[in-house]
C-alpha cells in the first residue's frame, strides 16, 4: 500500500516541480519550454545546450517524417490495401502504395513511446533548467559540462550503469511485449495477413469469442479442458519431482549407501543429456509398436492388465501415449525421470546445510526417522526451496518440450470436440497456443491466450510468494 | 574506483555482446529479404524502371528453393538456365532447401521473404493464393498449360487463374502389394485383399487416422468435401443421411474394415518397417514409400489402383487425392520475368525427363508421360489407371484435425460408443467451421 502512495506521490512531484519551474521560472527557463538548449545557454552550458538542442531536433525530426505516418493510420491500422498487377512491357510487378497493418502496429507503438519519452524528457529539462536558475541566484557554483560527465562516474553512477541495460530492456522485451499484447485486440490471423491483406483494431472481440464459443465450434470447451489438464499437470509434476528429489537425495545421503558418489553420478548424466533427445527417445520406447510394449507382452503383462479392464480387450499393445489417461500418467512419469535429477543436486545440497544438532535433539527426544522427516526436514527444505518451488510450477504450467516432445505426431485424440479446435487431452496452454499458431496462423488468439497464461502464471506466482515464503519464517530455523 | 570502471566495462560488454548477437540476426534477416528479392514495402510503389527489357544485360539475381534431395538435380538446372540465356542477363541463382510440403508454413510466416521460386504440394495452393503469395503465371501460359496434364494444369489452377508450373503427377496413393500373396483377382476388392493377407496370416495396411487416406472411403461413397469460394472454408457432405449411401453407412463400412485381423492402421514409419520385416504384404501409400516395398519385394512388387470396399451392401470404388508437385513464383518477387522463366525451365519437357530419370518421380508433361519409359513403371501405371477416380485436393486447414481423430475413432473400433451420426456431426462442424 505505501509503495503505491509513494508512487502516485512522487507521480505528483513531478508535475508540481514543473508547474513551479513554469511560473516562476526566468525568461531562460521560459525560453527553454521552446527550445531546450536554452536554459542550459543562459546559464553558459554551451556544449550541454548544444547536446540537448540537438536531441530536439532529432526527435522532432523523427516525429515529423518517421512517427506521424504511422501514428496517423494508428487508429485504423491501414486502409489502402496491397495491388500488385504485371506489367510485361516492364517485366516487373507495379504495386500500389499500399498500407502494411503491422508495420504502423509496430512503429506506431515506437513513434507513440518515443513521443512519451520525448515529454518526460522535455518536463524534468525544465525542472533542471529551474535548478540551474535557483543556483545562479543564490550565487553557487555551476558545474562546467566537464564536471557534469564526471558527476556520471560518481554521484549518479547508478545512472551510467543502469542506462544501457534499461534500454535494452526497452528495445528487446518492452516494445516486443506491447506489440504481442496489442495484437490480442486486433483481426490478425490468417485471413488478415499483411502485406496482403489489412488487419484492423477489433476491440475486446477475441476475449469475448474465447470464453462464448464462437471462435471454433468448441473453442471454450477445448479451453476449459486444456485448462484443467495444465494445472493437474502442473501440480503433479511439480510435487512428484520435488519429493522423488528429496527422497533421492535422502536416499543417497544416507550412511548406509554405498559409492554415493557413483550415483550420484548417474543421475546427473541424465542432465548432461539434451532433453529433446532422452525424450525423443522415450517416446519411441513408448510407441505402441515400441520395445516396452514389446517387452510387455512377451511378459505377459498386456494380457494381465486386458484382463483386470485398464487395457481395452480390442487392443494388441498397452497405449502409454495414446490413450487419455495412460498418456498422462506416463508424461508426468517420464518427467519424473527427467526433473528429479535437478532436484536431487538442490536437495543434497540443502540436507547437508540441516544443523545436525536438530536432528540429534529430536533423536535423543525419541523422534523415529519419520518424524524428523516430517517435522524437520521437510518444512527446513520447504522453506530454502521455496522460492525454486514457486518458479518450478509455473515453469511446469509453461512446459512445452515434454509434452510436445512426447505427444506430437503421436497422440491423436479421440475427442471429436477438441480436435474441431486441434487440441487434444494432453495439450498444455502453451503446446495448444503453439499449434494454433504454427498451424492455423491465429495470432489474435494466440495473443490472447498468452495473455490468459499469464494472467494465471502470475496470479499463482504472486499467491505462493505471499503464503509460502514469508520473510518472517526465518527465526522458525534459528 | 576500479570496482567502478569494472562494473560499467561489464555492463557495457554485456549489452554489446546483446547487441552484437541482434545485430547479426537482423543482417541475416535483412539479407534473406535482399535475397529473396521482395519489393520494398512501406515506399509501396512501383520500383519500375531503372532495368529495361532490352538492351543493356541486366544483372538477375534469384532465389530458388527445393527438396534436400533434390539440390544437386536442380544446382543442374539452375546452371544450365544461367548458360541458356547468359545473352540476356548476368542471372546468379541460390539454391535454399525447403521440404515441398512445408513450403505453403515457411512462406505464410512472412511473405516477403519467400525465394523467388519454389516447389509445393499441390494442396497448398489455395492457402498460398488466398493470402496472395503466388505470383499468376502470365508469361508463356498457353504453352504451359498445352504441355501438361490437364489434370496437372487443373490442380495450379484457382477461380480460372493459373498460379503455378505442374513438375510431376505422382503426388496421390495407390495400392501396391507383394504378387507371392494375392491374385489379380485378390486386388479388386479390398474384402478379397484382406481375405488374401488373413490366410497368409500377414496384415495390409491404410492410414485411416489421417484425413488424406480416409477421404478415399467418403468420396468413394459419392460423399463430398472440399472449398468454399473463399477459398480457406470447407463444405462437407459426410454427415449426409438422404443420399444412396449415408454417412452412418461409411461409418459402418469402416468400422468393419479396421475390425478385421488383416487390416492395420500404421503410419508411414510403421508400414516401411512391416514391409521390411514382412509383416505386411500390402498397402495404400504413395511413390515415396514405393522403394522400401520394392526393395524388400523385389520381383514380386506390384502396384495398381485402388481397389473396391463393401459399403451398404454394395461395392464401391475407393477415391483418391491426386497429387501433384508444382513449382511457383512468390509474388514479392523483385525480378517476376526471370523467376517465372526460371520455374518454366525447371518444369520444362527435358527437365521434366531428367527428374524421371532421376528421382522417379511421375511427369506432369503428356509427352514425356505417354513415353514407354514412363508407362512401364508400376507406380506410374497404377496412378495412371486411378486417376480417373482421383480429385485434385481441395480442403482447407479445418479438415485435417476433425478427420484425423474421425478416422481414430473408426480404426479403434469406436471405443467409447459414441453415435455415429452425432461423431459424424460433429466432425462434419469441425470441418466446415469459418476460418476467421
Amino acid at each position: 500500500m505505501k509503495s503505491i502512495k509513494n508512487f502516485f506521490c512522487s507521480i505528483g512531484r513531478f508535475f508540481k516541480d514543473f508547474g513551479v519551474a513554469v511560473v516562476k521560472g526566468d525568461i531562460w527557463v521560459k525560453l527553454s519550454l521552446l527550445i531546450m538548449g536554452a536554459g542550459y545557454f543562459g546559464r553558459k552550458q554551451y556544449v550541454k545546450g548544444v547536446l540537448m538542442t540537438a536531441l530536439q531536433a532529432v526527435i522532432i525530426a523523427f516525429t515529423v517524417l518517421f512517427g506521424l505516418p504511422y501514428i496517423g493510420k494508428f487508429d485504423t491500422l491501414g486502409d489502402v490495401q496491397r495491388e500488385s498487377v504485371y506489367d510485361p512491357a516492364l517485366r516487373k510487378n507495379v504495386v500500389n502504395d499500399y498500407d502494411h497493418s503491422f508495420k504502423i502496429l509496430l512503429f506506431g507503438l515506437i513513434s507513440i513511446i518515443v513521443i512519451i519519452v520525448a515529454v518526460v524528457i522535455w518536463i524534468r529539462n525544465v525542472v533542471s533548467v529551474r535548478k540551474l536558475q535557483v543556483l545562479a541566484e543564490n550565487g553557487k557554483h555551476i558545474n562546467t559540462f566537464r564536471e557534469d560527465v564526471r558527476e556520471f562516474r560518481n554521484g549518479k553512477f547508478h545512472i551510467t550503469l543502469l542506462s544501457l541495460p534499461v534500454s535494452g530492456i526497452v528495445c528487446f522485451t518492452i516494445v516486443p511485449l506491447l506489440v504481442i499484447i496489442l495484437v490480442a485486440f486486433t483481426s490478425y490471423n490468417k485471413t488478415h495477413m499483411p502485406p496482403a491483406e489489412l488487419f484492423t483494431w477489433v476491440g475486446f472481440d477475441n476475449f469475448e469469442k474465447m470464453f462464448s464459443s464462437s471462435l471454433t465450434t468448441t473453442f471454450n470447451y477445448s479451453f476449459g479442458k486444456v485448462l484443467s489438464w495444465t494445472l493437474i499437470w502442473a501440480v503433479a509434476a511439480t510435487a512428484t519431482t520435488y519429493i522423488g528429489g528429496i527422497l533421492l537425495s535422502m536416499f543417497l545421503n544416507n550412511s548406509k549407501t554405498k559409492l554415493p558418489k557413483m550415483w550420484r553420478t548417474f543421475f546427473v548424466i541424465a542432465i548432461a543429456v539434451p532433453q529433446f533427445v532422452s525424450l525423443l527417445l522415450v517416446r519411441n520406447f513408448f510407441a505402441d509398436m515400441g520395445i516396452v510394449n514389446t517387452i510387455c507382452n512377451n511378459l505377459g503383462i498386456t494380457d494381465f492388465l486386458k484382463e483386470i479392464g485398464w487395457v481395452r480387450s480390442s487392443l494388441d499393445h498397452i497405449p502409454f501415449l495414446t490413450d487419455p489417461t495412460w498418456a498422462k500418467f506416463t508424461i508426468i512419469i517420464i518427467n519424473i525421470w527427467v526433473g528429479v535429477p535437478y532436484l536431487m543436486l538442490i536437495a543434497t545440497g540443502v540436507l547437508m546445510n540441516i544443523p545436525t544438532d536438530l536432528t540429534e535433539a529430536a533423536r535423543i527426544d525419541g523422534a523415529n526417522g519419520f518424524q524428523i522427516f516430517r517435522k524437520i526436514t521437510m518444512p527446513y527444505m520447504l522453506f530454502v526451496t521455496g522460492p525454486y518451488l514457486v518458479t518450478q510450477f509455473v515453469g511446469n504450467i509453461n512446459n512445452f518440450n515434454v509434452i510436445y516432445l512426447l505427444t506430437n505426431d503421436v497422440y491423436i485424440t479421440l475427442d471429436q470436440k477438441l480436435a474441431n479446435s486441434t487440441a487434444t487431452e494432453v495439450d498444455l496452454l502453451v503446446t495448444w497456443l503453439f499449434k494454433l499458431t504454427q498451424n492455423d496462423y491465429n495470432y489474435n488468439m494466440a495473443s490472447v491466450i498468452g495473455i490468459m497464461v499469464f494472467i494465471i502464471c502470475a496470479v499463482f506466482t504472486l499467491v505462493a510468494f505471499n503464503f509460502m515464503i514469508k520473510g518472517d519464517r526465518e527465526e522458525d530455523f534459528q | 574506483m576500479k570496482k567502478k570502471l569494472l562494473a560499467t566495462l561489464l555492463a557495457v560488454a554485456l549489452m554489446a555482446t546483446s547487441l552484437v548477437g541482434c545485430g547479426g540476426k537482423d543482417d541475416e534477416g535483412s539479407k534473406d529479404s535482399g535475397n529473396a528479392g521482395n519489393t520494398t514495402n512501406d515506399g509501396g510503389s512501383s520500383d519500375a524502371g531503372d532495368t529495361t527489357p532490352s538492351g543493356e544485360k541486366e544483372d538477375v539475381a534469384l532465389v530458388m528453393w527445393g527438396a534436400e534431395e533434390h539440390q544437386t538435380m536442380l544446382r543442374t538446372m539452375a546452371d544450365e538456365f544461367i548458360a541458356a540465356y547468359a545473352d540476356q542477363a548476368n542471372i546468379t541463382i541460390d539454391l535454399g532447401v525447403q521440404s515441398e510440403a512445408g513450403t505453403k508454413d515457411t512462406i505464410l510466416t512472412d511473405p516477403t521473404a519467400a525465394a523467388d521460386v519454389f516447389a509445393f504440394a499441390d494442396d497448398q495452393i489455395n492457402e498460398l493464393v488466398a493470402n496472395k503469395c503466388l505470383q499468376p503465371v502470365v508469361e508463356n501460359t498457353d504453352a504451359i498449360i498445352a504441355a501438361n496434364s490437364a489434370a496437372s494444369i487443373d490442380a495450379a489452377t484457382v477461380d480460372g487463374t493459373l498460379y503455378a508450373y505442374p513438375m510431376t503427377a505422382s503426388n496421390g496413393y495407390f495400392m501396391y502389394y507383394n504378387k507371392e500373396y494375392f491374385t489379380e483377382e485378390d486386388v479388386k476388392t479390398l474384402d478379397g485383399m484382406i481375405a488374401a493377407a488373413e490366410a497368409a496370416g500377414k496384415q495390409i495396411s491404410m492410414t485411416v487416422n489421417d484425413g488424406w487416406y480416409l477421404y478415399s472411403f467418403f468420396a468413394g461413397a459419392g460423399l463430398t468435401v472440399g472449398l468454399e469460394a473463399d477459398g480457406v472454408t470447407n463444405y462437407c457432405t459426410w454427415n449426409a443421411t438422404d443420399t444412396a449411401i449415408t454417412g452412418v453407412d461409411v461409418a459402418n463400412a469402416l468400422l468393419d474394415i479396421c475390425a478385421k485381423p488383416g487390416f492395420a492402421v500404421l503410419s508411414d514409419a510403421e508400414f516401411a518397417t512391416g514391409v521390411k520385416d514382412g509383416s505386411i504384404i500390402a498397402g495404400v501409400n504413395g511413390t515415396w514409400n514405393a522403394t522400401t516395398a520394392q526393395d524388400a519385394w523385389g520381383d514380386n512388387y506390384a502396384a495398381v489402383k485402388l481397389p473396391t470396399y463393401t459399403v451398404a451392401g454394395q461395392q464401391a470404388q475407393m477415391c483418391s487425392f491426386a497429387g501433384f508437385k508444382l513449382v511457383g513464383v512468390s509474388a514479392y518477387s523483385e525480378q517476376p520475368y526471370w523467376a517465372m522463366m526460371l520455374a518454366e525451365w525447371i518444369t520444362n519437357e527435358t527437365n521434366q525427363a531428367t527428374r524421371f530419370d532421376l528421382t522417379g518421380e511421375g511427369p506432369s508433361n503428356v509427352n514425356i508421360a505417354g513415353t514407354d519409359k514412363v508407362l512401364s513403371a508400376p507406380a506410374i501405371a497404377a496412378l495412371a489407371s486411378q486417376a480417373s477416380y482421383a480429385t485434385a485436393q481441395r480442403v482447407g486447414g479445418n479438415y485435417w484435425s476433425p478427420a484425423q481423430t474421425f478416422g481414430q475413432n473408426m480404426a479403434d473400433g469406436n471405443p467409447n460408443g459414441e453415435d455415429l451420426q452425432t461423431l459424424l456431426d460433429t466432425m462434419v462442424e469441425g470441418i466446415t467451421a469459418p476460418v476467421q
